[in-house]
Formats: structure tokens, sequence, C-alpha cells
């Protein structure tokens, strides 16, 4: 049985399992800063009083997290175009990675700012500040820590959700596999070596989430 | 038409839904003057205090601070804060802030004083309430006496006209509370108008002018600190006051 596996292929196939890495790598960031920009947004709209922005950014939160995100890519990649729109395929991967973890980000974020106990907007009432004010100052903030460890649990699921850009012929990572095993049929080598280059990104922004907790320290402490 | 004190309240109501947390509230608070609010639980005296800074929003009724009118569209309710000091019975400290930095923060980003000035006045404030040497110490790393003097250092800090404080002392343990009520002396000494929410009696007989005790709403009963501890007129102040004295 393991006679069969082709290590050898696997090394021979090397630098083009390395340009996917890169490429996932690079794209996940780029979607990654897309999404928080989204989803601050997003969360800035959620947190209005007003239903004018709230109802729009619920709307879309609820749209993004109900369908596949299999479906909003292919949307973006087949549909658009028929709309008029045409893009590059690593431009839709990134956006459609972009708006999809956004509403994921809205809402962390969101649980992030609601966590922050009522006393400490009631401190800084009292003390006169403004919404600008106590946001900048006091909210935001505490709410930055408390927010990290579900950030990077939703990098990890985007770096993972990157994988379906193979399916518009981004040539990332899972793409490689794909490659390896349609080249040479063996599907074997080439999806247990992608499997271990996200077990390797993983651990990667784990040992981040690590890294940042204990950078928190004392000074976010709760009494 | 009585005369116009630093806190008014000319009739005032307030609901939560179809509950009247406050009825008719009449009472006058003169500059310089300490008055004590007690009271058992539920009888809004917490709610009568976090009107004074708009913290809750009254229903009916008339409540002048410092000259303002509250509500009106005239009064700018975040300047008029800066004139009010509030002391939460949880501290509220910024848990992510030093001491230092919880007294200067407001001072710095609401009064726009420069940062050394904020800074120098806040080590003062905190040599004034015994820290001198929790300057960089965060909120985490105090005791709860030592957070609560660090809270009134952060209202000082502020230089008010007027400081509320809703039941300073009640979430620390005994041997903290009269290290908190020490700096409260010294505050209400020096001449700062207060009222109190506490049921520490000892406080009330040393530096309040007047107690006011409440129940279901309204002020039952308002007298010195003598009359009412001693002589309470009515039967439901006795009853308040015979168990709260009686340990």
């Amino acid at each position: 049985m393991l006679e069969n596996f082709s290590f050898r292929t696997i090394v021979e196939y090397l630098p083009l399992f390395g340009q996917g890495l890169v490429t996932t790598v690079w794209l996940s960031a780029l979607s990654f800063v897309g999404a928080l920009i989204v989803g601050i947004v997003l969360c800035a709209m959620n947190l209005q009083r007003g239903w004018l922005f709230r109802a729009p950014a619920k709307a879309y939160i609820d749209a993004v997290r109900a369908t596949p995100l299999l479906a909003q890519l292919y949307f973006l990649y087949f549909g658009l175009p028929r709309l008029g729109f045409v893009l590059p395929e690593l431009v839709v991967g990134i956006l459609a990675l972009s708006l999809n973890s956004g509403a994921y980000i809205a809402e962390i974020i969101r649980a992030g700012i609601l966590s922050i106990p009522r006393g400490q907007v009631e401190a800084s009432v009292a003390s006169g500040m403004t919404y600008v004010q106590r946001m900048r100052l006091v909210v935001l903030p505490q709410a930055f820590k408390v927010t990290i460890p579900p950030l990077l649990g939703q990098a990890i699921v985007l770096v993972k959700d990157s994988a379906l850009l193979s399916l518009i012929s981004v040539s990332e990572l899972t793409r490689a596999g794909q490659l390896l095993a349609s080249d040479r049929f063996m599907p074997a080598e080439g999806f247990l070596t992608i499997a271990a280059f996200y077990l390797l990104l993983y651990y990667g922004l784990k040992g981040l989430a690590g890294l940042s907790s204990r950078w928190l320290g004392t000074a976010g402490a709760r009494t | 038409m009585t005369k116009t004190g630093m806190i008014d309240f000319r009739g005032v109501n307030k609901w939560f839904g179809s509950l009247n947390v406050l009825k008719d509230i009449t009472l006058s608070v003169e500059p310089r003057e300490v008055v004590v609010v007690c009271g058992p639980s539920g009888s809004g005296k917490s709610t009568l205090i976090r009107c004074v800074n708009g913290l809750e929003a009254i229903k009916d009724g008339d409540l002048v601070v410092d000259g303002q009118r509250l509500g009106d569209p005239a009064t700018n309710m975040t300047q008029l804060r800066t004139e009010i000091g509030f002391v939460f019975q949880s501290f509220n400290l910024y848990p992510h802030k030093t001491a230092l930095e919880n007294v200067t923060l407001a001072p710095i980003h609401v009064r726009k004083i420069p940062r050394a000035e904020a800074e120098k006045a806040g080590r003062e404030l905190l040599a004034k309430v015994g820290l001198a040497d929790k300057v960089n110490a965060y909120p985490a790393q105090l005791s709860g006496g030592q957070q609560q003097r660090v809270a009134i250092a952060r209202c000082l800090g502020m230089r008010p006209k007027i400081m509320l404080f809703d039941e300073p002392t009640s979430a620390l343990d005994p041997e903290m509370i009269s290290e908190v009520l020490d700096v409260m002396v010294a505050v209400a000494e020096e001449g700062m108008t207060m009222m109190v929410v506490t049921h520490e009696m000892g406080f009330a007989r040393k530096v309040a002018q007047r107690v006011v005790f409440m129940d279901a709403g309204a002020i039952v009963e308002s007298g010195t600190p003598d009359e009412f501890f001693s002589h309470p007129r009515t039967d439901r102040s006795r009853a308040f006051l015979s168990k709260i004295l009686r340990h």
C-alpha cells in the first residue's frame, strides 16, 4: 500500500506547492484586511440607533451567513460578468473572501463592544466625554483586546475557505494539490501534502494568537 | 418659589415602565452642603442621584443643577457633567489604564488640560487619597478600597462643583470602608457640594448637614443626622433604622 506513495513526486512538485502556499498566504492576508474593513463598517452601521443604517447591515450579515460561500463565490465569478462587471479571478476571489468574512467579523467586533460592562460607558459619560471620545478612549481599546482571539479564529477559517478559490482557477495551495492529482493521478500525495501545509499555516496563526494574548498581559485584566 | 440651590428637584417624577420609581421629589441641596440619602433597597435613592447628572432621565417636574435645567435644549449635558463627579458602587475604573491615567484621562481629553499639567495634578490627587505609590498600578492590581479612592481622585481631577456618591462603600470589605470614608470626609470638609447614598451612619453624623430617608420612591423624612438617627419621626424610618443599627 504505502509502497505506492511517491514521496519523490511530492518533492518534484514542491516548487508548485511553494507557489501555491505563497499565493494562499498573501491572498488570505489581503482578504483578511478587506474583511476587517468590511466588518468595521458593518459593525458601525449595526450599532446605530436608527434602522436606516442598521437594517441594511443586518440584512447583509444574515444573507452572507445564511448562504454557502461557494454560492457567493460563483455568483461573483459567473454572475457579475453577466451583469457587466468583468473582474480577474484573483480579484473576485479576494472580494468574495473579504465580503464573506467581513460579515462574521462584524459580529465578532459587535460582541466585543457589547461585552464591555455598562459601568465603563457610564463612568465615561459621567466624566463628560462625548460619544466619540468614549468609544476611542474607553470602549474600543478594551473591545479590541477581547476581540483578538475570535478574530484569529476567523483568520484560520478564512485561510481554509480560500481553498474554494481553486474552483475558479486561482493557483493557490489547493489548486496545486489538484494539479498533482490530475497530472499524475496521485490524489493521496497531492491532498495530503496540501493538508500538511494548511496545518503549518494553522500553527502559525495559533502561535500569533498565543503571542497576542501574552502581549495583552495584565493591562487588560478585569477586576 | 423657593430659592435656587446647587441641585434643585421640584416635583420630579420618574417611571420604569409602570413603576413609579421617583414620586414627586422636591429637594434642594445648597452649595457646600452634604446630603446623605438612605433607605431600603429599591427605594429609588440611586435613581435619585443618577438623575442629577442625567444618567437617568426624569419624566416630569424640574431638576435644576448648577443653574441649568435638565432636559432643556439649551442645557449642554456633556458640559454640565464635567462639573459633576460621580462615584459608583462598583468603582468602574478603566481597566486598561493605570491609576494615574484613570485620573488624567478626562482632564486631558475633556477639559483639554496639557498632559504635563494634568499628570502633575493627578499625582497630587493620588497622593491626597493616600495612593502616591500606586500611580502606575492597574486597577486589577489594587484592592477594592484603593480602587474606590482612585475613582474619587478621578472625579476630583475634573475639579467638579458637585460630587455624587452611589453607595461608594457597599462593595468593600469592612476594613477598607474607613479608608474610603476618610477620603470622602476630607472632600466634604473642603466644602464640596455632595449627595451621598450610603448607610454609613458615622459618616452621616460627621459631615452631613442633612439626611434624607426614602421609601418606595418618595422622600419620607428629612432632617439633621442627629434628629434623624436619634428621633426618627415616621414608623417607616424607625423600622429601617432598627434594622441597620442593630448590628
